[in-house]
């Protein structure tokens, strides 16, 4: 019997034992490969998380209905397939602002207040940006105009219409009426409306036509009786009931509107449908094709398009005014607003003008900036040493370079008042074209310092516009002050004394006031924004640049 | 144990061990990586008339989880208007290539085979065999104008007489709805024709109007370039309202707006009749159907693509959504959308159609024999398309 060599078991137990080890290590080497394998090439593994969250930019008008209905949806709790949540970031925005943004990229779903702006989203791009679109709500845009004043005119007799209007807005000196600037379909329509009527035609509007001078010369005698323009619908009605019949005599709106109002007025408006034709707002919502769109957005775009398409959020929808495109809902049930005793007619309008194609429209928005009526505006900015706390002049100053920017063309005129102790560094109001660079290089070297001259300053420009007695123009003075009065020689009765005198004997100025921050004196603001039917409203570092922007567009 | 059994056996557990490894791995992932127990995706495009009937059906087609060959078949459904398609199919922009293709009419088939044939020597779309383009429902261009208007024409212009021809004496009266009888505040007369570059309908309503001004049912690339044709079809489409909106849906317009943005026009019948109720509820004045006399029928044919990016198992998959659109039960539901089915199974002229409800607004269930207009060439097309480019949307 052979005896084994403890040496060689030995020597096969070492044997054993590296190989097990190698074993050992290549398993575990070969099971974490696998295992990796394994979950990377599963097509059942789960996705990368994208994003769901789609951002909607949406016109003014409709922001309370929007909010709303985003809040719904949000309660709701819809979440994609792969288990994101769906989820909407809104942005208001005017609906010109809205093709801007879209074009340069931004928001991935947009609902403006119509769809003839998704033309110009795609007016001259090889592909087309504006994707899935469907409307949910719709209204006529009507001249809104007090129940008395309308059946002056002959409603609900005679049908009236737009050059009803524009008579009596040229025959009458006090008749008071607006329509917001074209980046809104409701200052657009009218625009559009003044050029049909100077074009004498309801339908076929041509380049030719719009840039004719007699027709040009038309829309510019129109526009000299618009009191001043505006920045929305929603904005006017405010007004509107702030300050009832005194403010406005009639204006262009949505008939969403006159239902909003004469649901909370004692006063009642009536929408008058114009005979030669209106147009509708038609509110699309509308995917944006944005680079980088993800399926999971596109999911949340369609859950959203369905939910404001449901019948419960379209019942919504009728209750808050609008038409639903639900057509199953009746117009004519007890419980719609739709009614007569609200100011509308749910059987109008009963003609449209001819939409023109997105060229003629860039054509008839360009040419409105020749026709519209010339602004003079002073800009009275307060430089006391309160502004230098919180960098509330640096942001006032970025501010007042957007206004300058925004002002368009080169026929307003604006000069600067800067004031602390007193009045200092006044520029005369001149045209825009000749003093743009030269007022930005003032403003961007405003300094804070000294105390609060604000009537003085307020004094000194409205002094001045009236000196210069110019009818032709808007005559407006814009006010930014963050403190209380303490300088001035003027007493605020005695200015706004003045004032009333002045609009009353002379040319009528307007005043808007800014209150800068929490310190301002809106007994003051108040004051002089009542007496000349302007309006006063606050900001802050936040929002000061947009509200100067805002104020850009009544003018 | 020698070393050499110890390696062997140290070897085959290894082996084993891989293998069992792998497969706990593979079950902890969540799946085993085999393709063929994917779902069988049948990508749609559909025309747009008929796109809501096909995602009904596609919806109760996917609940019922169809397989094929041990897979579930899943039909995805997009609407696309079959003008759009067919210069994707030119250009080769389908990008994944649909399974599927369901356009307004089977001459839009032919016109991509065309395409197709010049550059691959063969059809991608086939005529005959199992897969052939079959027509899932058909419906036709019929007059739907408001009711009141439409009597107002009738008396100015005689009875039975509406047609592209009084239209356009309509659409050229300068005076408006006042010089034609009809109220002043009607304005002037309103036509509704949809986007031609956003809806097929409106080049084959520029087609059907070319048919009733020569009085013939074949139209040439010679007589749309015509200067007098020209002239009267330019005055005809500027009574149209609006082409720059959202005018794909035609029909809804006429419901939404009434006839403040269209009095009338020639449009698809099933569309019609499927808005009827809403334009009753929403308008007081009703909605006449009239048939014209040269008919443009749409057939909706369901066409598989034959190229090398559809696999064979994909095609069965989208016969299987094929035979399930053309069963009885599906094409009731099409039926009740106001279109005519291909299943001849299936009746219209029950109690519950829509043709029966609205026979007194002149619905019919069926239609006078006249003459059918016959698909124009593809170059005549393109032409109509130009000229609408430059003449009209500009």
């Amino acid at each position: 019997m052979k005896k084994k060599n403890p040496a060689i078991n030995k020597g096969n137990s070492c044997a054993l034992f590296v190989v097990l080890a190698v074993i050992g290590g290549m398993v575990a080497m070969l099971c974490g490969i696998s295992a990796l394998i394994a979950l990377v090439s599963s097509p059942e593994s789960t996705p990368a998380p994208t994003n769901a969250t789609l951002d909607l930019a949406y016109s003014p008008e409709k922001d309370a209905l929007m909010q709303d209905i985003i809040a719904r949806f949000h309660k709701a709790n819809y979440k994609t397939p792969s288990g994101l949540p769906m989820k909407i970031i809104a942005t208001k925005m005017d609906a010109a602002d809205i093709v801007d943004a879209a074009r340069a990229g931004k928001f991935t779903a947009i609902s403006p207040d119509s769809s003839l702006w998704l033309a110009q989203i795609d007016a001259g791009r090889e592909r087309a940006l504006v994707g899935e679109s469907s409307r949910f709500a719709v209204t006529p845009i009507v001249i809104a105009m007090w129940s008395d004043a309308a059946q002056a005119l002959g409603y609900p007799q005679k049908q009236i219409g737009w050059q009803d209007l524009l008579s009596k807005a040229k025959s009458d000196a006090n008749f008071k009426w607006s329509h917001p600037s074209t980046s809104s379909a409701s200052g657009l329509l009218a625009t559009l409306a003044e050029f049909y009527a100077g074009a004498n035609k309801t339908r076929g509007l041509t380049e030719a036509d719009v840039k004719n001078r007699a027709t040009l010369d038309y829309v510019a005698a129109l526009e000299k009786t618009v009191r001043y323009y505006g920045e929305g619908e929603q904005a006017t009605i405010d007004q509107v009931l702030a300050r009832g019949r005194s403010y406005l005599d009639a204006f262009v709106v949505s008939e969403r509107m006159v239902v909003y109002f004469n649901g909370k007025s004692s006063q009642k408006l009536v929408a008058i449908y114009p005979a030669e034709g209106t147009l509708w707002q038609d509110h699309p919502l509308a995917l944006l094709e944005q680079p980088g769109l993800t399926d999971d957005q596109r999911l949340t775009f369609r859950r959203f398009r369905d939910f404001v398409l449901s019948p419960e959020i379209q019942k919504l929808i009728l209750q808050s005014g609008y038409r639903p495109v639900d057509l199953n809902l009746r117009l004519d049930d007890p419980a719609s607003p739709i009614k007569t005793s609200n100011g509308v007619d749910p059987a109008q309008p009963q003609t449209t003008l001819q939409m023109p194609s997105a060229a003629i429209i860039e054509i008839v928005q360009s040419s409105w900036y020749l026709a519209k009526r010339p602004a003079n505006i002073y800009l009275v900015v307060d430089t006391s040493g309160s502004m230098g706390e919180q960098n509330k002049l640096t942001q006032a100053i970025d501010a007042l370079v957007t206004f300058l920017d925004q002002v368009q063309g080169d026929r307003d005129r604006v000069g600067l008042v800067p004031f602390s102790n007193r009045v200092y560094n006044a520029i005369p109001s001149q045209d825009i074209g000749a003093q743009r660079a030269m007022l930005k290089t003032q403003v961007r070297a405003l300094k804070a310092s000294g105390q609060t001259a604000l009537l003085d300053a307020v004094s000194y420009a409205y002094d001045d516009l009236q000196k210069r007695g110019d009818r032709e123009r808007i005559n407006a003075i814009v006010v930014m002050t963050d403190g209380i009065e303490n300088q001035s020689s003027i007493k605020l009765n005695a200015l706004t004394d003045k004032i009333k005198r002045g609009n009353a004997s002379g040319v009528p100025i307007v005043i808007f006031c800014i209150g800068y921050g929490s310190d301002a004196d809106w007994n003051v603001l108040n004051a002089l924004a009542d007496a000349t039917g302007g309006f006063a409203r606050r900001a802050d570092p936040e929002t000061i640049q947009k509200l100067y922007k805002i104020l850009s567009t009544y003018f | 144990m020698n070393r050499t059994r110890l390696i062997f056996f140290a070897v085959i557990l290894l082996a084993l061990i891989i293998v069992g490894v792998s497969f706990v791995a593979t079950q902890l992932s969540g799946n085993i990586p085999n393709p063929t127990a994917q779902p069988i995706q049948v990508r749609v495009v559909s025309a747009l008339p008929i796109e809501p009937w096909v995602q009904d059906a596609a919806t109760k087609f996917n609940a019922e989880k169809r397989t094929l060959d041990g897979r579930t078949i899943i039909v995805t459904v997009t609407p696309m208007d079959s003008v759009t398609a067919l210069g994707k199919w030119d250009r080769g922009e389908f990008n994944p290539v649909p399974t599927v293709w369901i356009p307004d009419s089977r001459y839009l088939v032919e016109l991509v085979n065309a395409t197709y044939s010049a550059k691959l020597g063969r059809d991608v779309f086939l005529t005959d065999g199992e897969y052939r383009a079959r027509p899932l429902v058909t419906s036709l261009f019929s007059w739907g104008m408001y009711k009141t208007r439409a009597e107002t024409l009738e008396k100015k212009f005689g009875k039975d007489n509406i047609n592209w021809k009084t239209i356009h004496d309509a659409a050229i009266a300068k005076g408006g709805w006042r010089e034609l009888d009809g109220k002043a505040e009607w304005g002037y007369f309103k036509l509704i024709v949809p986007n031609p570059r956003k809806n097929a309908a409106g080049l084959l309503a520029m087609v059907a109007a070319a048919g009733e001004y020569y009085d013939k049912a074949t139209i040439t690339t010679e007589d749309v370039t015509n200067p007098q044709f020209q002239k009267w079809l330019k005055e005809l489409m500027g009574s149209v309202t609006d082409f720059s909106s959202l005018s794909s849906y035609t029909v809804e317009d006429l419901a939404l707006f009434g006839y403040s943005v269209g009095d009338g026009g020639q449009l698809l019948e099933s569309d019609l009749l499927v808005n009827m109720q809403g334009i009753q509820t929403r308008w007081s004045d009703p909605l006449v159907i009239v048939y014209p006399k040269y008919l443009t029928w749409f057939d909706f044919p369901f066409t598989i693509w034959m190229g090398t990016e559809t696999s064979a198992v994909e095609k069965n998959a989208a016969l299987q959504f094929q035979k399930f659109l053309l069963s009885t039960p599906i094409q009731s539901t099409a039926a009740a959308r106001g279109f005519r089915p291909a299943n001849a199974e299936v009746s219209i002229a029950g109690a519950e159609s829509l043709f029966v409800k609205w026979k007194d607004q002149g619905a019919k269930t069926l239609v006078p024999s006249t003459a059918r207009m016959r698909a124009p060439d593809r170059e005549t097309l393109q032409t109509l398309l130009r000229w609408f480019d430059l003449n009209v949307a500009k």
